[in-house]
């Protein structure tokens, strides 16, 4: 009895696990069905696929066509410059070299070449005279230049206001050095200009009664560069008109 | 009388078997061919990703020419320009 037992439970377990297996497998229906949605699903993307194909084949086309377009218009700008565009080229870089260099150095090295500062803004003013200088490429790369120069004349010119604002001279004699506020004004290390000569006695009224007279050993307090101010050209009004009467009254 | 359960339950194990064997199925040339389509459809969905990838770059290179043509058209026109004011 217990055998047979055993053997219903074997027989049990034998006929759920094939029913399970037969379950798994596909059957014909499922396979129709499979078969006719793939089918479908095929032919859609074959066509997609051919449309597709058709875009890139035009775009293609389009692309080329735009190629021999871009080499026209290099060649007739070619035509249209001559052989200028590669001097021209040469000169933008012997500009750019010699701006990056100024631009590495230090405030003080900066003063000391101030000059080349105005050799390259004046090789950039020739370069703005070409017509080359329209040229996109070239445009950008003249207005980068100018920026950088532009930036180190500001440079320039605040080291030199800031030399100025503590900067005093001493006077020497005028049999050996010449000074007089004119002399004086006109060094390169004072104002470079010459007319700018009223700071220098405006900014010394306790020192300075006559600007014509000036003595050796004198320490003058050098005014920051700039303009005359208000006050300097009426002294300067005032200077002339005295000195036109005491001529005119010997 | 007492129906003999393990009998009972054999002969219903030995239909089910018979029953399933000759349930309709399908040949494995016919499930080749849907193995086959399956592959079909797949590499068909690999070449449209990659025509969409070839259309994309075509689109890009032409708009990039387009800018070159129009800054190439406007440097020619402003190169001319100041040569007449010359």
């Amino acid at each position: 009895m217990n055998a047979m037992k055993r053997l219903s439970v074997v027989a049990l377990v034998l006929l759920i696990a094939s029913v399970a297996a037969v379950s798994q497998e596909m059957s014909k229906e499922e396979w129709q069905r499979q078969i006719a949605e793939m089918t479908t699903k095929r032919d859609s993307l074959k066509t997609v696929l051919a449309k597709l194909q058709n875009e890139i084949a035009d775009l293609k086309k389009q692309d080329d066509e735009r190629s021999a377009r871009i080499k026209k218009l290099t060649d007739d700008l070619a035509a249209l410059v001559g052989s200028q565009e590669a001097p021209f080229a040469a000169l933008l870089d012997k500009i750019d070299n010699l701006v990056n260099d100024l631009s590495k150095l230090s405030n003080q090295d900066l003063w000391a070449r101030r000059a080349d500062v105005d050799t390259a803004q004046s090789w950039l003013d020739g370069a703005k005279q070409n017509p080359l200088s329209s040229i996109d490429k070239f445009a950008k790369r003249i207005q980068d230049d100018q920026s950088k120069l532009d930036a180190l004349k500001k440079t320039i010119q605040t080291t030199m206001e800031a030399a100025q604002a503590g900067q005093t001279y001493t006077v020497g004699t005028w049999a050996r050095d010449r000074d007089c506020l004119w002399n004086i004004a006109k060094k390169p290390k004072i104002y470079d200009n010459a007319f700018l000569w009223p700071k220098i006695w405006q900014g010394n009224r306790d020192q300075i009664k006559n600007p014509d007279l000036i003595y050796k050993g004198q320490r003058l307090k050098i005014p920051a560069k700039g303009d005359l101010t208000k006050g300097e050209r009426s002294a300067l009004r005032s200077y002339w008109s005295k000195k036109k009467a005491a001529a005119a009254n010997p | 009388m007492k129906k003999p359960l393990v009998p009972t339950i054999i002969g219903c194990v030995m239909m089910a078997l018979v029953l399933t064997s000759c349930s309709s199925k399908p040949s494995d040339q016919e499930l080749k061919q849907l193995e086959d389509l399956k592959a079909e459809v797949t590499s068909l969905q690999n070449q449209i990703s990659a025509a969409q990838s070839e259309k994309a770059s075509l689109q890009k290179s032409i708009a990039g020419k387009d800018a070159q043509i129009a800054q190439l058209t406007k440097d020619i026109e402003a190169v001319q320009q100041r040569l007449k004011a010359k």
